[in-house]
């Protein structure tokens, strides 16, 4: 039985699962990076061959694309995924000061490059509330999107 | 600039210029770039647009050298042509015609394209002329251009009586095609004339002698034609084509009254064909060729055996027997490998076996194939004394070998488990043996249906009864019981019911591949067998399991003995099937579609309930009920496609009669886990902190899925409870929604579960409950609104996210409409019981619930995401869906909205795919009328439709546009026309006044007045509707394109 109490301490960064029950959309670990799953097909060696699985993923936090085959009873390191919304209370030297649900204020995530910063410092400085959406996967973090509170 | 230089005759300056445009674009990459390749095809683009080039293009015709110049030369003369049919002489028309076709016969060698497009240019202008009935009809050969440039039956008049009558016309043809048949482009051309002449019918003949006489004639030519001659392949799909005619299209009377002898031949004839050219077509499989012109050819051949002997007015029994026993044998031995078929193998008996790569988009060989193996399988049926023992024996000793082969594997294995490459040849010849036998059975048993309870065919029905005096029905059950015993090594086996031996063949091949599983080896074994295995037996179990003999008008008793209702062997074969699929879904887990054909075959055990009611009185249904909701291994490995299949069987069986506490019990162990783990999760009090852990994840998802799977799993006589049950989780998921709001994946599924219950239950339910379901969608999308508006992403698959989203959207919203015209709901009739009359007196419709909904998208829905073809698509529907079902809401609906829907039509019709085009011009019509009817000159509305007037008058007088428009353009232009009738004429003034020509100005006009003669002034009356209809039709011929001109 699943036991939800427990918190994050001891928690792995991935869990396996068959290849066959992988769904577009999902995720999966391609070449050691947490991908999304954009694309899974199948094909078979001869017509009674058993089935393999193409894989194309796209890494969350590169965008980079990565591609994988692999037979359908395999299994793949699936990665654990986790979205957090923060209220943005300050930018420092390039970080984010962010207020956690828990009212504790962390300051080790970097404001992201392009855009999106360009966006949370000029809301920051015109002093609009925001909230910041931040995803996180194997021990990498990044700030993916905006919102302002109402 | 092209047309003055034509115009003053400068043709030798025209063609150099021509040729040197021409070298360009025929040069390679590397020789010029872009802007000099640009130029050259901009040289002949308007060069094809130039005005009447017919002078030029002829001396260009017989001048110029080069290929590609001519090619040019014929496309302009096409184009113009048509473009100013109305300012051509009938008689210049005429002689540009007569002049094209002798050009191509006195250049035999011309490029096959050049060939091509003048024979097209000529065929376009025939076709033109059809329009006008302007063509004369002077020599035989006109007509037989017509025919070539037309593939329907031909229904000539009676004024062709004495000339297509006359035998020697038809000898002619025969003659002709003996004589050119070595040249494979000109006979395909005969053999097309021919092909026309085996489908004459119609008032050419005066009575049906004349019928019997034209097709006794037509039937000696053609086997004198083909009777001794080795057929090439260009003839193969020809000669098809030709007996498929004379079989289709001549009456049975008509072919039963020709000379026995002669119908005689034919039917050898056609036999002898069927089997050779099914021969060739395995060859050109073994070569993999591109043009599959005998696979063709065979298909045909096959199709006209199902239509002659599916008629047995006029053939009397047996008549095609030894005919079907040929075709199906050869059939049969085209497919197996050798010693006893030649699968395979190659024009000279070498075997060729490659194992190419098989990507999931190739079809099923039972769905490529489909059309012929119903054919076969029809001749299996008639031939049923011959084909079911040949089947069955062909099987049983398949089963034998692979049994004997895989033991051998398995041995190899034990002694030495390290020498990993065993030769699997055998093993692979043996599946494919088995597989295609499997399918010739599967298609011989049973029917493929839709629906409809399928019946066991006559043909089989009567086999059976005719032998159950010579049958011994207790050994016919010890064959059927014991899959796992050789069949002949059963006391009396041959005193069985074949049909029931045929069937016991099959368990026989499950029961091996069952074993090979339990032995180790699934990895020998073939995932395709495996589901031709599954695929059978849900043909087979639909149509036999429970057989209802109230269906029959006599039924054989060893098949009631054997799966009759409240029989031990029922009870034996659910109990096998249920096993066979329980297995399957263990060990095949990674195997999508034979998990998903098994679980297929579990849906077809539990969706009547006749069957149902056996399938719950099994252990082995409460053990996967049990596991299922438990979700261990090996169920949870399934896909989720397989397991929604799942629940919803789990779900139907819910359905089949037990007692109150049995059915209490079911629901229990069934339902009620996913709602309790459900609501332990969801109620916990540290929900919002833990709810991103990957277990907690993992148990919405399961739940989310579930959801859908039990919404699947609807039936009138269900969605009561149902409704009930799933109503209390959309609540829920809700709250989840905004749980979930940064986590995409998890809100793509809720919204799934939504449109899942709304596409499966909305019909069925009465006011109060679609109005319970109206507000849930409601609260959804607002909640998503709200999450999503002013929300910036710029994750890599944030695009992508939102346009699965808003396409699921769109689903929704369509669902929701689907209310308005399919509605089974009895005002709650099936809830009676449930909830007594809780009458409600709100009347939202579903209009407002979608236009409420597409207000809130709306604003989320952005140009780019248009780009995505699904999804613009799906916008396009429901706004025409809207604008036809309530006009009458489209004016009062907010500033903004109104606007943005105004605008989406606006950019439908002038920036999109034709299909959109078409929808928006649909939408068009009702908002037209909606206008005339309200009579306010003012409103924002009727200021849009003006704009729209503009708008498909332009689409349909000065632009190109898809002919297949023009009934959906014509409606809203006319509708269009009757509102806004002075803007119409302003249009038609501006546009005459900048014609410079006086003769096109003046056709122009005509053209226009002509086109609104019937009906001035215009009104909204179908008669006057139709009427303008037709006329634009013309006008559109007439005028279409002459204003394009340059």
């Amino acid at each position: 039985e699943l036991d939800f109490t427990t918190g994050d301490a001891g928690a792995s960064f991935t869990y396996p699962m068959q290849c066959s029950a992988l769904r577009k959309n999902g995720f999966v670990v391609l070449k050691g990076r947490p991908c999304k799953i954009v694309e899974m097909s199948t094909s078979k060696t001869g017509k009674h061959g058993h089935a393999k699985v193409h894989l194309v993923g796209i890494d969350i936090f590169t965008g980079k694309k990565y591609e994988d085959i692999c037979p359908s009873t395999h299994n793949m390191d699936v990665p654990n995924i986790k979205r957090n919304d923060y209220q943005l209370i300050g930018i420092q030297d390039g970080y984010l000061s962010l207020l956690t649900e828990s009212g504790e204020v962390r300051e080790d995530l970097k404001l992201p490059e392009g855009d999106l910063g360009k966006e949370i410092e000029g809301k920051f400085n015109a002093n609009e509330d925001v909230q910041i959406s931040v995803i996180s996967a194997m021990n990498e973090e990044c700030a993916v999107a905006i919102k302002p509170c109402k | 600039m092209m047309a003055a230089a034509a115009a003053a005759g400068g043709a030798p300056e025209v063609i150099a210029q021509l040729e040197n445009a021409a070298k360009v674009l025929m040069a390679p990459p590397s020789m010029v770039n872009n802007e000099q390749r640009q130029h050259a095809e901009h040289i002949f683009l308007s060069f094809r647009k130039s005005k009447s080039p017919f002078a030029v293009c002829k001396h260009i015709l017989e001048t110029s050298k080069v290929d590609y110049v001519l090619f040019q030369a014929a496309t302009a003369i096409m184009e113009a042509v048509v473009r100013e049919w109305i300012l051509l002489e009938k008689t210049s028309i005429e002689s540009l015609r007569t002049f094209l076709l002798t050009y191509v016969l006195q250049r035999p060698n011309l490029q096959k394209y050049v060939r091509e497009q003048i024979l097209l240019a000529v065929a376009v202008i025939v076709k033109r002329g059809s329009l006008d009935k302007s063509i004369d009809c002077k020599s035989i050969f006109h007509e037989v251009s017509q025919l070539i440039s037309s593939g329907n039956p031909t229904v000539p008049t009676e004024s062709w009586r004495e000339t297509l009558l006359d035998s020697r016309v038809m000898e002619l043809f025969f003659t002709v095609h003996r004589k050119i048949r070595e040249d494979t482009d000109m006979a395909q051309d005969s053999l097309q004339c021919l092909a026309q002449l085996a489908s004459l019918h119609g008032p050419v003949f005066p009575d049906e002698g004349s019928q019997v006489d034209y097709l006794a004639h037509f039937i000696e030519g053609l086997l004198n034609t083909i009777n001794g001659i080795e057929i090439e392949d260009s003839e193969a799909v020809g000669i098809s084509s030709i007996i498929s005619n004379l079989i289709t299209v001549f009456p049975r009377n008509i072919l039963t009254a020709i000379p026995n002898e002669l119908f005689s031949s034919f039917v050898n004839c056609l036999a002898h064909l069927t089997c050779s050219f099914g021969r060739s077509a395995a060859l050109e499989e073994v070569l993999d060729k591109d043009d599959m012109v005998y696979m063709e050819a065979y298909d045909k051949l096959l199709e006209s055996w199902l239509t002659l002997v599916q008629d047995d007015k006029h053939f009397h029994k047996g008549f095609f027997t030894q005919h079907a026993v040929q075709v199906f044998n050869s059939y049969i031995q085209c497919h197996l490998a050798a010693p006893d078929g030649t699968r395979n193998l190659t024009a000279n008996g070498v075997a060729s076996r490659e194992e190419e790569e098989i990507s999931e988009l190739q079809e099923d060989d039972r769905d490529q194939f489909c059309d012929q193996l119903a054919s076969v399988g029809m001749l299996g049926r008639i031939a049923a004394e011959h084909c079911i023992p040949l089947l069955t024996s062909l099987l049983e000793d398949r089963v034998t070998r692979l049994h004997g082969q895989l033991q051998r594997h398995q041995q190899q294995l034990l002694a030495s488990p390290a020498s990993g490459s065993i030769d699997n040849k055998v093993l692979d010849d043996l599946y494919e043996d088995i597989h295609w036998l499997i399918l010739v059975t599967g298609y011989l048993l049973a029917n493929d249906t839709q629906g409809e309870t399928p019946l066991i065919p006559p043909e089989v029905m009567e086999y059976s009864i005719k032998h159950s005096a010579e049958v011994d029905i207790n050994t016919t059950l010890q064959i059927l019981g014991s899959p796992g015993e050789k069949a002949s090594s059963i006391p009396g086996y041959n005193r069985t019911d074949s049909v029931i031996r045929l069937l016991s063949a099959i368990l026989r091949v499950s029961e091996v591949e069952s074993r090979a599983i339990r032995a180790n080896l699934t990895h020998l074994l073939s995932p395709q067998m495996g589901k031709d295995i599954v695929w059978f037996l849900k043909r087979w179990a639909k149509t036999y399991l429970l057989v209802d003999e109230k269906l029959y008008d006599q039924i054989s008793l060893p098949f009631s003995t054997a799966f009759g209702a409240d029989t031990e062997g029922s009870q034996w074969i659910v109990g096998y099937l249920l096993e066979k699929v329980i297995s399957n879904l263990a060990v095949w887990s990674s195997e999508q579609d034979l998990a998903n054909d098994t679980v297929q075959l579990l849906v077809t055990l539990v969706e009547r309930r006749e069957r149902a009611n056996l399938v719950i009185q099994c252990e082995n249904w409460w053990n996967l009920a049990k596991q299922f909701a438990r979700r261990s291994p090996p169920l949870h490995y399934l896909s989720s496609s397989v397991q929604r299949t799942l629940m919803k069987a789990l779900v139907l069986g819910g359905f089949a009669h037990m007692d109150t506490e049995t059915k209490q019990q079911y629901w229990t162990e069934v339902l009620q886990p996913l709602q309790q783990r459900f609501l332990n999760v969801i109620n916990q009090e540290n929900f919002q902190q833990i709810c991103q852990e990957e277990e907690v994840k993992q148990e919405i998802t399961a739940t989310l899925e579930a959801l859908c799977g039990i919404a699947e799993a609807t039936q009138i006589d269900n969605v009561a409870i149902l409704f009930n049950f799933l109503m209390d989780f959309l609540n829920n998921c809700i709250g989840l929604m905004e749980v979930y709001k940064n986590t995409p994946e998890t809100v793509n599924l809720i919204i799934e579960v939504f449109v899942e219950v709304a596409h499966k239950q909305i019909c069925y339910l009465g006011e109060a409950k679609a109005m319970n379901l109206y507000e849930a969608c409601l609260t959804l999308l607002q909640v998503y609104s709200k999450n999503n508006l002013g929300r910036q992403r710029i994750d890599v698959t944030a695009e992508e996210d939102q346009y699965q989203d808003l396409l699921l959207i769109m689903e929704l919203l369509t669902n929701l409409l689907s209310k308005e015209f399919i509605d089974f709901s009895d005002t709650d009739e099936v809830f009676r019981g449930h909830e007594p009359g809780q009458a409600t007196n709100r009347s939202v419709s579903a209009a407002d619930v979608v236009l409420y909904g597409v207000n809130l998208v709306l604003p989320l829905m952005s140009q780019d995401l248009l780009k995505f073809p699904s999804l613009c698509n799906q916008y396009y529907k429901l706004i025409t869906f809207i604008c036809e079902i309530f006009p009458e809401k489209i004016p009062q609906l907010p500033e903004d909205l109104f606007k943005s829907l105004m605008y989406s039509l606006e950019l439908g019709m002038s920036s999109m795919s034709s299909e959109v085009c078409q929808l928006c011009l649909e939408a068009v019509t009702p908002l037209a009328e909606q206008c005339a009817k309200a009579q306010e000159t003012d409103s924002t509305l009727f200021l849009a439709t003006r704009h729209f007037l503009k708008m498909v008058f332009d689409m349909l007088v000065l632009q190109k546009h898809n002919t297949e428009m023009t009934t959906a353009a014509g409606e809203a232009f006319y509708t269009l026309v009757c509102l806004h009738q002075a803007e119409y004429s302003e249009l038609v003034e501006t546009l005459l006044s900048t014609q410079q020509d006086p003769v096109i100005y003046q056709r122009l006009a005509d053209a226009f007045n002509k086109l609104t003669a019937s009906s001035t002034p215009p009104t909204l009356d179908r008669k006057q509707k139709m009427a303008f209809l037709k006329s634009l039709e013309e006008f559109m011929a007439n005028v279409g394109g002459l204003l394009c001109v340059k």
